[in-house]
């Protein structure tokens, strides 16, 4: 795991972002207005909120799969940046097999094919490389699309809670490997989740935002080197810290 | 001592498989086989209660269809027909493909070419035979023009389908990695919709061949339905069956051996995973 061929980490940034949805009744909702918020390259913020709240339009912004009505959502520090996305579900094409679904990602990037037989071994999938995406545990599935995120050497990495659906003991070994994917390849990076805990642990930074359109409410900055340990009582405060912030905000 | 256990079990496990497999195929084809042993069966009874031309006995039709595969009539007719059927249905798919897809990604394309579809699905196929053959004549444009016009509006409505059917965070998870237009096509479009693509073309085919032969019948001097024709004209009940029989197995064969096998081929990935 030393070479790592580090993508480029870029800053991404939000400025005057608004966003407004209209909704099947015709009803129209501003989701953000006049939404800011700096990403320094390396860092890993996590957006925490209610349902509903904004934090997937945020990651979705920044993927480019909406558009702002006002402001602009940009990465700085690199060109045209290498994005890498986890999803809820972890989004694979079944027709392909575990190491096509990856090398289909690093040839669109352009990257190298040789790395990403490596990334299947850092997540400890090596021997399940030929095989299809179906035969494989949901948890199997989820270390596929974190390798597949990976393995395009990110300069950022878009995360939309990606270990909701997995059983509480396969999410905590799966947030241990992103942790350690995270020192290797120290892309920028989002994570949009409704696990406080998870926030704290992972995050160089949490993002709590409240209201409607949301806001800002709070931003914490972690301050714990990686690589973390899980049991460490600083990301129990910090998740109660949280969840008092989110339980006033909800009145 | 433990080589030879592995190479016993081996064995063993192979063998195991191929009963397995032999079971497996035995449970499809039978029940088939009984169908058609138990028709061929009654339609003997029935010609020998009856005694008569109209319903001949299986020898009757038996020597018809070795005389027209022996005259070569049969491979000539079936061959005139199946390459209608092709060049409509390739007209067809273009057309279809086109709408489908259209329909499916534009909301103004779907209205605006739904009343022609379901106008497409409505109109009986002796309706454009009748047409084609007025304004066309004795042309292959006549057949080929027929089968498109019958074929082409349940082909783009099942394209579209299939188009929306594709999983949209699949599409959404394309863009982020942002795979090239080759690459979606080749690695999204075209293995999701292609179940789809499978069971548009057999319906595609059967409906051509309905379309065909009445083409063949009102307005055409060769082909399976020009045949047929001739066989009605003379009341040869024998000749009618015969035909219709190496047709269908023609049929079969095209099913069997180009639709199942492209479909085992390219769902061959189902079957690996459910392992």
């Amino acid at each position: 795991m030393e070479e790592k061929g580090l993508g480029v980490s870029a800053a991404l940034r939000f400025e005057h972002v608004s966003k407004t949805f209209v909704r099947a009744n015709g009803e129209r909702e501003t989701v953000l207005d006049d939404f800011s918020l700096d990403i320094a390259p390396g860092e890993l913020v996590a957006v925490v909120g209610s349902s509903g709240i904004g934090k997937s339009t945020i990651l979705h912004l920044a993927a480019g799969l909406e558009k702002p009505d006002a402001g602009r959502v940009h990465f700085t520090g690199c060109g045209r940046p290498r994005l890498g996305m986890v999803f809820q579900q972890p989004r694979l094409f079944d027709w392909l097999t575990v190491a096509d679904n990856i090398a289909v990602a690093v040839n669109a990037a352009r990257g190298d094919i040789a790395k990403a037989r490596d990334m299947l071994a850092a997540v400890g999938l090596a021997r399940h490389a030929s095989a299809y995406p179906l035969a494989l545990s949901g948890g199997q599935r989820q270390r596929v699309a974190l390798a597949r995120a990976f393995a395009i050497a990110p300069d950022a990495v878009l995360l939309d809670e990606p270990f909701s659906a997995l059983d509480e003991l396969t999410a905590r070994k799966l947030r241990l490997l992103l942790q350690e994917l995270w020192l290797d390849y120290a892309p920028s990076g989002i994570l949009v989740t409704h696990n406080t805990l998870e926030a704290a642990f992972l995050a160089d930074r949490i993002v709590v935002l409240t209201g409607r359109p949301a806001r800002i409410k709070l931003v914490i900055a972690v301050g714990d080197a990686r690589p973390r340990n899980t049991e460490n009582s600083f990301f129990f405060d910090l998740h109660r810290e949280i969840l008092a912030t989110l339980e006033r905000s909800a009145g | 001592m433990a080589l030879w256990t592995e190479a016993a079990d081996g064995k063993r496990g192979r063998a195991v498989i191929d009963a397995r497999r032999l079971a497996d195929l035995a449970a499809r084809v039978l029940p088939g086989l009984l169908f058609c042993v138990l028709l061929a069966a009654a339609w003997q009874v029935m010609a020998v209660r009856w005694n008569s031309p109209l319903i001949p006995g299986l020898r009757d039709i038996a020597e018809q269809l070795v005389t027209i595969l022996r005259s070569g009539d049969a491979a000539l007719q079936i061959g005139t027909t199946l390459a209608r059927i092709a060049g409509g249905v390739a007209i067809a798919f273009v057309i279809a493909l086109a709408v489908g897809l259209a329909s499916a990604r534009n909301r103004f394309a779907r209205a605006f070419f739904e009343p022609a579809l379901l106008l497409g699905l409505t109109v009986p196929g002796l309706v454009w035979a009748l047409l084609c053959v007025i304004w066309f004549g004795l042309s292959l444009k006549t057949s080929v023009v027929a089968i498109a016009l019958g074929v082409a509006p349940a082909l783009a409505i099942t394209i579209a389908q299939g188009i929306e059917a594709v999983d949209a965070q699949l599409i959404e998870a394309a863009h982020v990695y942002r795979l090239n237009a080759w690459a979606r096509l080749r690695y999204l479009w075209l293995p999701a919709i292609l179940p789809f693509l499978m069971s548009g073309m057999r319906l595609a085919f059967s409906l051509a061949w309905k379309v065909v032969v009445l083409v063949e019948v009102f307005g055409l001097s060769t082909g399976v339905g020009y045949a047929l024709n001739s066989a009605f004209i003379s009341q040869d009940v024998a000749a009618v069956l015969a035909w219709t029989l190496a047709f269908t197995v023609v049929v079969a064969a095209i099913e069997y051996g180009v639709f199942q096998t492209i479909e085992r081929r390219v769902t061959r990935w189902k079957k690996k995973a459910s392992v």
